[in-house]
């Protein structure tokens, strides 16, 4: 580009940037605010311990606007780093009614801000070849062997998630773009993952151990100590573990799928 | 009050004296966010956790400074680290699940310059974050060169230098990839 193509090139960004279709600017001040003015923990507890404690309180409080989960948060279930609170498999609050503020509704994001993934998986840190990724990590990485054709997955990624998880993405043969399976290998100690209330949730085994079905839309918090954050969530996750690993398979098979999926695992040849 | 007198009482723990300059910054730094993460819920925890950052390190801040380009410098660099983050990816993953997003009446409804300056968007995004950042600030915000320099806490010159490098790369994208806006490009007036 000369001198004056770029001045004119640089002009028509300028125009057309202008055009761009925002939402709305959200009340950031309202919530800043509240949070800067809120209480200070009581000084006995580590920052680590009150910041828990608080995200902790904020989302049962959330929560028990809603009134299935108001009617039954008591008991829960844990698989390995996941834990997965007890709920009536009654229909959840649709995104449009009233949502607590801290829950972020995937299901609700309109069309046009839905991200492709792609990009997404090509902006995620860590990718890596097979090999690569079992030589970072201290666990033996299990592949399905079921079914019969799947093949190595597309994707590999070891993600620091204070511990090294690995994240497997096998994508649809037919749609490239789309994926067809998601397996995440977690470590103990990594993050923590908790299920507010699946609309389905089903005691099942993979292997003779115990593993848990959840269907959603139900809250999926995420947290590590540092950072907490939830989200709304409308997808079939299969949980269980074996020895120090937490499995967790992602997909939109039926369960006896995903079960025969799960207890074909075995090391990468 | 002006922003610097604001500052200096927001410096010393007077939070009544932030909360007018998180209003009257809050636009640019949600909209930078969303920029770079594409998501406004991601954008508006982005926003938040800026201002709360910001809050916390004023009694470091230079107070003669603008405290514009340094929030967009905080918020910048939030959303580089949450764009990489597994969290992210969770979700994004939940959500390439579910069927194919249907195309709603408003988008339909869209002016033809709103769709183009998405393309526009579109475009940017295949390019490398460093690229995107300094076309975000420069193009979609409307900062000067010396704010995009204060942003990315570098020398006007390199701001042009960067800028001058990410504008090929940008037009190679368009030519190759945006046919509607290469057309835009070399229409009347080039």
């Amino acid at each position: 580009m000369n001198e004056l193509q770029r001045e004119r090139f640089e002009e028509q960004l300028h125009s057309l940037a202008k055009g761009l279709d925002y939402p709305r600017t959200p009340n950031v001040t309202d919530a800043v605010m509240g949070r800067l003015r809120a209480p200070a923990p009581p000084r006995f507890l580590s920052r680590r311990l009150a910041w828990s404690l608080t995200v902790l309180l904020v989302l049962c409080s959330s929560l028990m606007l809603i009134p299935s989960v108001r009617a039954a948060v008591i008991e829960f279930i844990q698989i390995g780093v996941v834990r997965i609170f007890r709920a009536e498999p009654t229909p959840f609050t649709p995104p449009n009614q009233e949502l607590p503020s801290t829950i972020v509704p995937i299901t609700a994001t309109p069309a046009p801000t839905l991200q492709p993934l792609m990009p997404i998986l090509e902006a995620l840190a860590g990718e890596m070849t097979l090999e690569e990724a079992q030589q970072a990590v201290h666990y033996p990485i299990l592949l399905p062997s079921y079914p019969p054709d799947l093949g190595q997955p597309d994707y590999v990624f070891v993600q620091d998630a204070d511990g090294a998880m690995i994240i497997l993405v096998w994508m649809k043969s037919q749609q490239p773009d789309r994926v067809w399976m998601s397996l995440h290998l977690i470590p103990t100690g990594s993050w923590a993952i908790t299920k507010m209330g699946p609309t389905i949730i089903k005691e099942t085994t993979v292997n003779g151990q115990s593993a848990i079905w959840a269907v959603g839309p139900y809250p999926l918090q995420f947290s590590n100590g540092k950072l907490d954050f939830v989200r709304l969530i409308d997808g079939h996750v299969l949980i269980w573990t074996g020895g120090e690993i937490t499995y967790r398979l992602e997909t939109d098979l039926s369960l006896e799928e995903a079960l025969k999926i799960a207890e074909s695992l075995e090391p990468v040849r | 009050m002006d922003e610097a007198a604001l500052i200096l009482h927001a410096a010393n723990g007077d939070t009544a004296a932030w909360e007018p300059l998180v209003l009257a910054h809050q636009e640019a730094v949600f909209r930078l966010s969303y920029l770079l993460l594409g998501d406004p819920d991601d954008a508006e925890d982005i926003a938040q956790e800026t201002f709360l950052r910001a809050w916390n390190h004023l009694k470091r801040f230079d107070k003669g400074r603008p405290l514009r380009p340094w929030l967009l410098s905080i918020a910048s660099n939030l959303a580089s680290n949450r764009r990489r983050s597994a969290g992210r990816y969770f979700a994004a993953l939940t959500r390439a699940f579910r069927n194919e997003p249907t195309v709603s009446t408003s988008t339909e409804e869209k002016s033809a310059r709103h769709l183009e300056a998405g393309e526009l968007w579109k475009a940017v995004q295949h390019l490398s974050l460093p690229d995107q950042q300094i076309i975000y600030l420069r193009y979609f915000l409307d900062l000067s060169v010396m704010e995009t320099a204060d942003v990315l806490q570098v020398a006007e010159g390199t701001v042009k230098s960067r800028l001058s490098r990410a504008l090929e790369r940008l037009r190679g994208i368009i030519q190759k990839d945006f046919p509607v806006l290469a057309e835009w490009r070399e229409g009347p007036g080039t």
